[in-house]
């Protein structure tokens, strides 16, 4: 119990380092969000004096000193309500949030835990019939692709399988005409939108999953108890997946809770190279307009799953392996 | 384990053959146009609204954050040509200054709303004092001139609060919504107008966040000279959309235009007027740059051709020093100006006059009266390539006479409050660009004078000098086009004389058009209206398109 509590002790205290740094960063930005939208203004032709004080007052651009701005934010972070958007005024950015998020969570989210399944489980399978075609195949595919950058493997998808050979829709999260309803068409057709940046984060991200598993495997299956159980006569496969694979999982399991983590800030590049309205473009529209109170609610809610995410992990570590727990 | 390792070996030698075969053939792709056959001949495919990848119904024409298309279903009173600053009377009839500070709108009579009530002065009327009521939604500034409006039978008569004649081209434009709807909205201020009525050529049809159309206002007072019957507006307009999906009308700067948009079909055409002349703005508070010697110097120095090429692939040409644009406002330059108001490069004159200013070449430096090297930063906007292009033109340059530019690019929004706060040695910056007495009156006036940490509306150089400023209100009285353009004449040899800004390119609007469906476009022959999807060109062109079928009528 106590390992629990000091958990959650630990938990609070980061909790509040990071929402006061959220706060901090983006005042840290040169320029204010006026500038930013003068700046997208000034590029269709001047703009002038008036422009730019209707735009202040559109906004309601920060008063008051940083101290009350913080105590306002501390406000806004306990009730949950983060006021009105700047770059998509007269937006809520809770309103921007829960239209992005579950494109986000079911692209991102759902892929992530495919990649981290199937890699694991490729990783121990490498890892148990190490030397052989299984091996090679899985570990060199798996690097190689994992080494491409996320946007170069969008970029060449994209490319290739949308624009050159029409085999995908190149933006959006669901065609141009189809208006979101719960119906079979419309799931359809967001599955297919979602291919290709599906397809994306899992050519990247399965690699690591596979080599991290595969090498902690390895290590395991060196180790005298599993000698032991082998010598004991116990089937291969038990062998790997209830002694080895356990003990091996450790590691990855780490980096699953920071991936899982990272799942509500999207993957910024990924869904700008599709145009696919997440939480990553979301933020990239936030920062680009230097929109403090989307910002503070998307960062907030990126450090808080990542938080929570880890959290979990520990707790689940605890549960795997008795010895974390002293 | 050799085994394996042999295996290992040939596997990535297959790898790397398959990177290095699709490398090549992805060279050798040429993407070809595909327009969507569902899309008929009497609707367009403009590429004129980006999504945030999605879009947002929002269509009150006063939020900043308003659709495009918005623009398509208000209406100003008068649709102006940027280029030369041509006004064409739109839902006023005619637009008369009784003297200097009185506008007289004469308005139209027979427009209906898209829902079918009447248009009337009331309207107008209505609309001003909305904005008035509501100053976050006079984005124009409409109320910084006015003092009070006035119905009286078919005309709206506008009182401005000083003599202020060039700002009827400010209140013109103004966009007028009906009373009967807005009368009953209670935050204008944050409404959406997501049923906008309006009095354009075009009416909202279908909605989605990645698509929406606009439909033919059947009633249109113009409904004769519309032939389009559709809009089309996607929410994804990259580049590579624009070449791909067949779009009739785009507004775009494309790299290499010809190979692109050019080849992906035989009838895609692009026309680039100027839409402002790219400068360098020197910060006149800050020494030594508020020596003119020193001003001209530089000037002298820069081969403009070279940076126009550098910074906009060879589209635009180089600017010269008045801040007009030619050859669309021709009329307007002031024949005394040598070559058109360019300064040619001339390295023994530009020497010469960074000598006046105390600054010697010594063994390939430039340096001052204590020996100083001569050095300066340039501040350009992160991400505005050409922008970035030409100040590395203008480095290359400057340092084969000893000066060494350094260059700093913050993010837009940096940059932003970099140039207003005064927060630079130069920036680069825009001057001109539409309407000619607004462009000096911002350039140049002291009413926009602040310090350097001062927030400046505009004159962002900080320029302050009494007999401009008794030029400009001089225009402002007078209500004689004759008398207007000899003061025009006027200001062009002040900012010719004492560079305020240093010109160096012309900045492009950059339309892309298809003729396959619609013809009729503007161009460099026929320069009725800008190739621009926003404000109120799209009205001119609107109004001017025919159906390519129907040619033959």
């Amino acid at each position: 119990m106590a390992f629990v509590l000091r958990k959650i002790g630990l938990f609070l205290l980061t909790l509040w380092a990071a929402v006061t740094l959220n706060f901090l960063l983006p005042r840290m930005m040169p320029g204010s969000p006026t500038d930013a939208a003068i700046a997208k203004l000034a590029q269709n032709g001047p703009v002038t004096d008036a422009t730019r004080k209707a735009i202040e007052a559109q906004l309601g651009v920060p008063d008051g000193n940083i101290f009350e701005q913080y105590l306002g934010y501390l406000h806004q972070v306990i009730t949950l309500d983060f006021g009105v958007s700047y770059t998509f005024y007269p937006q809520s950015v809770s309103e921007m949030i829960w239209q992005a998020f579950p494109y986000t969570v079911i692209l991102v989210g759902f892929v992530t835990i495919i990649a981290f399944v199937l890699g694991t489980l490729i990783g121990v399978l490498t890892a148990w019939k190490r030397n052989t075609w299984l091996d090679a195949l899985p570990t060199l595919t798996g690097s190689f692709a994992s080494t491409f950058p996320y946007f170069w493997t969008a970029l060449l998808l994209l490319f290739f399988a949308g624009y050159v050979f029409h085999l995908f829709p190149t933006s959006g999260a669901f065609g141009p005409t189809a208006s979101p309803a719960m119906t079979w068409e419309f799931f359809v057709d967001v599955l297919y939108h979602a291919a290709l940046p599906a397809l994306t984060i899992l050519i990247t991200s399965l690699g690591g999953w596979i080599i991290g598993m595969r090498n902690a495997m390895i290590n395991t299956l060196g180790d005298d108890y599993v000698t032991f159980a082998e010598a004991n006569g116990l089937k291969g496969r038990t062998v790997a997946i209830r002694y080895a694979a356990r003990n091996a999982i450790l590691p990855n399991l780490t980096g699953f809770g920071l991936a899982l983590g990272g799942v509500v800030g999207g993957s910024v590049l990924v869904e700008q190279v599709f145009g696919y309205p997440g939480i990553g473009y979301l933020l990239f529209n936030a920062v680009i307009g230097q929109d403090y109170p989307l910002m503070q609610a998307l960062f907030l809610m990126i450090t808080v799953s990542v938080l929570i995410a880890n959290f979990l992990v520990d707790i689940m570590y605890g549960v795997l392996d008795p010895r974390t727990r002293r | 384990m050799t085994n394996s390792k042999t295996r290992t070996k040939r596997m990535s030698v297959i790898a790397g053959i398959s990177v290095v075969v699709l490398l090549i053939s992805a060279c050798s792709i040429q993407i070809k146009s595909e327009p969507d056959p569902s899309i008929p001949d009497d609707t367009m495919l403009i590429a004129a609204d980006k999504g945030s990848p999605m879009f947002e119904k929002i269509f009150n024409p006063y939020l900043f954050n308003k659709r495009i298309a918005a623009s398509y279903i208000y209406e100003p009173l008068t649709a102006v040509n940027v280029l030369d600053g041509t006004q064409t009377p739109w839902l006023a009839e005619k637009v008369a200054l009784t003297d200097a500070r009185t506008i007289d709108y004469t308005i139209r009579r027979g427009v209906t709303w898209s829902d079918g009530e009447k248009f009337t002065p009331d309207d107008v009327a209505f609309t001003f004092n909305l904005i008035k009521k509501y100053p976050t939604l006079d984005i124009k500034g409409a109320w910084q001139h006015i003092e009070s409006v006035e119905t009286d039978g078919d005309h709206v008569i506008v009182h401005l609060k000083d003599d202020d004649a060039p700002a009827a081209d400010v209140i013109s434009l103004t966009l007028i919504v009906p009373e009967h709807i807005w009368k009953d909205v209670e935050h204008p201020d944050t409404w959406r107008d997501e049923d906008p009525v309006g009095t354009g050529p075009f009416t909202l049809g279908n909605f989605s966040s990645q698509q929406y159309t606009l439909d033919k206002n059947q009633n249109y007072w113009q409904a004769d000279k519309v032939q389009i019957q559709h809009l089309v507006l996607p929410a994804a307009t990259s580049e590579l959309d624009i070449v791909t999906k067949g779009f009739d009308w785009a507004y775009s700067f494309m790299s290499n235009v010809e190979g692109t948009w050019g080849a992906a079909n035989p009838d895609n055409k692009n026309w680039f007027p100027p839409g402002g002349v790219i400068s360098l703005v020197p910060n006149l508070d800050k020494a030594p740059w508020d020596n003119v010697d020193l001003r001209r110097g530089i000037a002298l120095a820069l081969d403009k051709d070279k940076i126009a090429d550098a910074a906009t692939e060879e589209y635009m040409s180089k600017a010269g020093q008045t801040g007009l644009m030619l050859p669309n406002q021709k009329s307007e330059l002031n024949p005394e100006i040598p070559n058109s108001g360019v300064i040619e490069q001339n390295t023994d004159a530009a020497l010469a006059s960074l000598a006046k200013a105390g600054y010697t070449l010594v063994n390939g430096t430039l340096v001052d009266a204590n020996g100083k090297p001569f050095t300066f930063s340039v501040t350009t906007a992160n991400g505005y390539t050409d922008w970035l292009r030409a100040i590395q033109e203008v480095r290359k340059q400057l340092s084969a006479i000893g000066i060494d530019v350094t260059i700093k690019q913050p993010q837009p929004a940096g940059y932003q409050q970099a140039i207003q706060n005064g927060d630079y040695e130069v920036a680069m910056g825009g001057m001109g660009g539409g309407n000619v007495f607004q462009a000096y009156n911002s350039l140049l006036s002291s009413e926009f004078h602040v310090k350097n940490g001062e927030l400046a509306p505009s004159n962002f150089e900080r320029y302050s000098d009494p007999q401009t400023d008794a030029l400009l209100a001089e225009y402002k009285a007078t209500i004689d086009p004759a008398k207007q353009l000899e003061i025009s004449h006027q200001l062009q040899q002040i900012v010719y004389d004492q560079l305020p800004v240093i010109g160096l390119y012309y900045g492009g609007l950059w339309g892309l058009y298809n003729t396959s469906k619609f013809t009729g476009w503007p161009t460099a022959e026929d320069p009725y209206a800008p190739p621009q999807t926003y404000d109120s060109s799209p009205l001119l062109i609107f109004t001017k398109l025919k159906l390519a079928t129907k040619d033959g009528e």
